[in-house]
């Protein structure tokens, strides 16, 4: 290698570079990057412009996978448009692509445009709960009879995990209802005022399951300490 | 003195694809291997069971898509803990990663995105590519990218740059050949050449993918949506003449037709290798 090549870039100005990239492919201004751009006979915002097209389709698409009937819902134009304006403000975090839009729902809450459908945040956390269940390996069940191997007076100490899959969610809506119904080619009347729901929802072998439980057992369930992703633990106190 | 290396009886494999799993499970169809992007079988999801089984029967090539080894910042840990896992699973034929970047300030942004090529950007790709040799405990194999954008300062050609990391690292190389078909189209640059620059011991893999031409700027996109391109074929038959007999992938990842489609492209890139299964080494 000739040893003319110049030390040009140091990291600091490779990060900055990388960081004026990262925000033009995000939808932000292109004018701090496009100086370190050659040209080579296209506007450089033009190029720009194709890295900027595949990362917001194949996020959109991604979310699109992970949303589908909230997709269906306000329908494909109108998704790619929430989610554009999403993935510009909250870029994913993991690289593995179905661990994106954990909280698509709470930005759904908050996006103006689609105000007009109040359950279309809690059909986007009901999604995202068949999702994280669809992404665990199920743990093993313990078998009664290691439990009952257990000395009594060491009972007390035992620490019992639920299925990490495992979530509960409550929704002021029929949430179940609407999900089902546009999973079908055509769309059934739904009465959206018929009362909301409880569900408990788990993976199942291959598939994810879910049921709704009434009031008392909801409440007992979720009075542990649940969430989507940490599945509740019961600890011996010292 | 020249002496001939003959060519495996099969050494073309296809990318696996979630339409086409339940019928390669079914038919099994005779390919070298099947290639997987890691990070689509990082969660617990039933398509790593169906992976699982498949390994029983196949081969499996590990294409990363997301360590982001031309980042400025650090390697993510725990990306990186979590390749390490699915290999630990898959125990894969091979292993390749890009030449590129596609994280920043705790950003994904699912893209191979280019980097200026200097003596500075080279030590960091060096450094981040023997980080992750050292942490997956295998050989990488770093893939050509496609591109559509050159910096004004980037003063080392890329095959060079490819070469040097190899050199350097003891990585091998995944040599794409659509990438450089359709890089040098966009920013008119002889593809043999840059075959000729590339160091035949290093060579890995081939990928071959088709891509499409955008109209509106005049460029090729590599988008893996279509059969190979013609000029394709035959840059691929160059290949074959430089680097003798090497595991080949068509990719197809858009527009996902029926599998017999990427079997036919299979068979077609299986004659080309046997019509050059000699090679001249020196």
């Amino acid at each position: 290698m000739p040893k003319s090549w110049p030390m040009c870039t140091d990291m600091s100005t490779l990060l900055d570079l990388q960081m004026r990239l990262r925000r033009a492919v995000l939808g932000g201004d292109t004018a701090e990057i496009v100086a370190a751009i050659q040209g080579d006979g296209l506007d450089p915002a033009a190029r720009l412009g194709i890295y900027r097209h595949h990362a917001f389709s194949t996020l959109g698409d991604a979310l699109q996978s992970t949303f589908p009937v909230v997709c269906r819902l306000v329908d494909k134009r109108f998704f790619a448009y929430a989610a554009h304006e999403y993935l510009r403000e909250h870029p994913p975090h993991s690289r593995c692509l179905v661990e994106y839009g954990a909280d698509f729902a709470d930005f759904l809450a908050d996006f103006k445009p689609s105000k007009d459908l109040p359950y279309l945040p809690d059909v986007a956390r009901f999604e995202w709960a068949l999702n994280i269940a669809a992404t665990v390996r199920e743990a093993t069940p313990l078998q009664a009879e290691a439990l009952a191997a257990v000395p009594a007076q060491q009972a007390a100490y035992v620490a019992l995990r639920l299925q990490p899959s495992l979530s509960y969610f409550a929704s002021s809506w029929p949430i179940d209802i609407i999900w089902q119904a546009n999973k079908e080619d055509e769309v059934p009347p739904i009465d959206i005022t018929s009362g909301g729901t409880s569900l408990e929802i788990r993976r199942a072998g291959e598939a994810v399951a879910w049921r709704r439980l009434d009031p008392g057992t909801f409440a007992s369930a979720r009075r542990s300490p649940t969430a989507l992703c940490s599945p509740p633990r019961w600890r011996p106190r010292p | 003195m020249t002496k001939c290396r003959p060519i495996p009886s099969h050494s073309v494999g296809i990318g696996l694809r979630s339409p086409h799993v339940s019928e390669i499970a079914a038919t099994r169809p005779e390919l070298a291997f099947l290639e997987i992007h890691a990070e689509n079988y990082m969660a617990e999801t039933p398509a790593l069971e169906r992976l699982l089984e498949l390994r029983r029967d196949y081969p499996v090539s590990l294409h990363g898509v997301a360590l982001s080894l031309g980042s400025a910042e650090g390697l993510d840990c725990s990306h990186l803990s979590r390749f390490k896992a699915l290999i630990e699973r898959i125990e894969p034929m091979l292993v390749s990663e890009h030449l590129a970047w596609s994280a920043i300030g705790g950003a994904y942004l699912n893209d191979l995105l280019p980097f200026p090529y200097t003596e500075a950007s080279l030590d960091l790709f060096c450094r981040h590519v023997e980080e992750a040799q050292e942490a997956l405990g295998r050989r990488l194999l770093i893939e050509n990218p496609s591109s559509y954008l050159r910096y004004s300062d980037s003063p080392i050609p890329e095959a060079e740059f490819i070469t040097a990391v190899a050199r350097r690292t003891g990585c091998g190389i995944l040599c794409d050949v659509n990438n450089i078909h359709v890089s040098a189209w966009n920013f008119g640059f002889d593809p043999i050449a840059y075959l000729e620059a590339l160091p035949i011991e290093a060579i890995g893999e081939i990928h071959l993918a088709g891509h499409h031409i955008a109209k509106d700027v005049n460029m090729l996109i590599d988008d893996h949506g279509s059969r190979i391109a013609q000029p394709v074929w035959e840059l691929y038959a160059a290949a074959l003449r430089r680097f003798g007999p090497v595991p080949t992938l068509i990719e197809w990842d858009t527009n996902v037709p029926a599998l017999e489609v990427l079997l036919d492209e299979a068979r077609d890139a299986e004659e080309l290798a046997h019509v050059h299964r000699y090679v001249d080494v020196a």
